[in-house]
């Protein structure tokens, strides 16, 4: 899964993304059943996911949205490794998921970088945790996707010297540092303003098809989703279920311009948003 | 041709404005100087002025000028003189630097135990408000019998005070590192000793130097108070003995030195701390 490899499939991306769409990969993910229940400050218990599956292919960019508190971001945990399910298992290409995986890679909301490291160290953390930070192949596999993310130039500043996308960016590279699997993002551009939104989406989608990774992200966006999902996974309010798993059959590389105003993103928008209210 | 000239005309501009803010930043700050050499004067003044006119005996509170003098009879003569402030300022100062080493690692450590380890909390946090609320200062009598008149009570007084501000700021901070980041830490399956010293000890800093500030002044306070008890030497001493004869100028300049050292001592710590924690109060995100 180096990036080298992937300079053709990055020339060609509308192959590539094709041969997804047809569902060439493998199941990557494969969650089946899985309850979380959490216990509130004053002792209830409110039902968070109740039995979802969710099966997501290896090279796939899913997204999933639901309304504020429908167990998106408890989803996101738990393939994190940061919470367990009450009930239900869940597997990362064939192994049960228990805790934190190297093969993971997590963006959170805010870009949470550590400002008393630079941009360089930030991106280092997980190689650094992880025991390989002198590994020279896996540094300048860093140094390339600092590149492709724009941020060459910039690695010794520090997080306050960056503007608000540029942080985001370089909270992906990090996610992309141990060359993981699987790239979990949760709602990583809400923040952002819409314009910069817009511009991350083209990016992320560019990062997306040099690197080749499978992709679960959250969004509040419908927009958003419709555009860098190959399928948008809706999910319904607490108690959080999986209501409808739509397919987005656009060619790649999407363009914001041509997409949104297009037949098929329209239809799209109308349905979700229908399943949403 | 227009264009060129209304795009030098912005640049005039802007730099004009640049050089104004900064004549206007340089006036204001010129002002408060100014503001704080006048109130400085009439304070020397209207001190001056009660002595003369409420007939004030200097051997309660002397005339400014003898103050002035008996500061400058300790500072004009050789470094080496007993006479001088240096010999027992270095005195002072070195056992206070010491203790402040010593009681803000022990500090450091244990906070950072108590942070980490809820049995070591639990078994330590009673002790911790026990002494926290004692005077601390009533220990000195205790400390002088077990560590005698030389320098090790001033060490461990200086230790002592110095101690509490940085266990207290220490825990405090540690506690208080963002859940975000500790799930970062999670998410890399980092070790509890990383996770430490990558988010924990860093996200603790601000606090950690608000206690330093703290301790360090602490530290001087311990040290003199050991020394009023009893020692051979030291500012404490140098107090005591001009006390001895009367000498309330003498004592009023010891207490300059001392006030002139603190504010030296508090500044060193906030270059540090501004050199040190460059990212702090610059937007989190």
């Amino acid at each position: 899964m180096s990036l080298a490899t992937d300079a053709a499939g990055f020339a060609t991306p509308p192959i590539a993304a094709a041969a997804k769409q047809n569902g060439a990969g493998n199941p990557l993910i494969v969650v089946e059943g899985v309850v979380k229940i959490y216990s509130t400050v004053a002792g209830d218990s409110v039902l968070a996911l109740d039995n979802v599956d969710l099966t997501v292919r290896d090279g796939e960019f899913v997204c999933l949205v639901g309304p504020s508190g429908c167990g998106k971001t408890t989803l996101l945990r738990l393939l994190a490794g940061l919470d367990t399910a009450d009930a239900g298992t869940s597997s990362l290409a064939g192994k049960t998921l228990n805790g934190p995986s190297p093969e993971v890679g997590v963006v959170f909301q805010q870009s949470n970088l550590l400002p008393w490291f630079t941009v360089l160290q930030n991106v280092m953390l997980p190689l650094r945790v992880g025991g390989s930070s002198r590994d020279a192949g896996k540094i300048a596999e860093i140094h390339k996707l600092l590149e492709i993310a724009g941020l060459k130039g910039f690695e010794n500043k520090y997080p306050y010297e960056l503007s608000g996308g540029m942080q985001q960016r370089a909270a992906i590279v990090r996610a992309l540092a141990r060359d993981p699997k699987l790239l979990l993002m949760d709602e990583p551009f809400g923040a952002l303003d819409a314009l910069t939104r817009e511009r991350m989406n083209a990016e992320l989608q560019r990062i997306w098809l040099a690197s080749k990774k499978t992709v679960v992200l959250i969004t509040h966006s419908i927009d958003e989703a419709i555009f860098l999902g190959d399928r948008v996974v809706v999910m319904s309010p607490r108690p959080g279920r999986i209501v409808r798993d739509l397919v987005v059959d656009v060619p790649r590389p999407r363009i914001a311009a041509e997409t949104f105003g297009s037949s098929s993103h329209v239809a799209l928008a109308r349905e979700i948003r229908m399943l949403l209210e | 041709m227009a264009d060129v000239r209304t795009e030098t005309n912005a640049l005039d501009l802007i730099a004009m404005s640049a050089a104004a803010a900064q004549s206007r930043r340089r006036s204001v700050r010129i002002r408060s100087i100014g503001i704080g050499i006048a109130g400085f004067l009439t304070l020397l003044l209207v001190w001056k002025a009660g002595v003369i006119v409420l007939k004030v005996p200097p051997y309660i509170l002397p005339a400014p000028e003898q103050v002035f003098v008996a500061l400058w009879s300790g500072i004009a003569v050789s470094p080496a003189s007993p006479l001088g402030w240096y010999m027992p300022l270095w005195s002072t100062m070195s056992n206070a630097l010491l203790g402040f080493m010593i009681g803000a690692s022990l500090g450091l450590f244990f906070g950072s135990l108590m942070a980490e380890f809820r049995a070591v909390e639990t078994a330590l946090m009673p002790y911790a408000f026990a002494l926290q609320s004692l005077p601390k200062v009533a220990i000195a009598p205790l400390i002088v019998i077990w560590c005698g008149f030389g320098d090790g009570s001033k060490v461990a007084m200086a230790a002592l005070l110095a101690f509490f501000p940085m266990l207290v700021n220490c825990f405090a901070g540690i506690r208080a590192a963002e859940v975000e980041r500790l799930e970062l830490m999670k998410a890399l399956s980092a070790s509890r000793l990383e996770t430490y010293y990558i988010v924990k000890l860093p996200s603790a800093a601000p606090y950690i130097f608000a206690g330093l500030d703290m301790g360090i002044v602490y530290a001087l306070l311990g040290t003199i108070v050991a020394e009023f008890l009893g020692a051979q030497q030291g500012m404490g001493v140098a107090i005591t003995k001009a006390q001895a004869v009367t000498d309330v100028a003498g004592v009023f300049g010891a207490l300059v030195v001392l006030g002139v050292t603190g504010i030296l001592l508090h500044l060193v710590v906030r270059r540090i701390e501004r050199s040190v924690i460059h990212w702090a109060n610059r937007g989190k995100h």
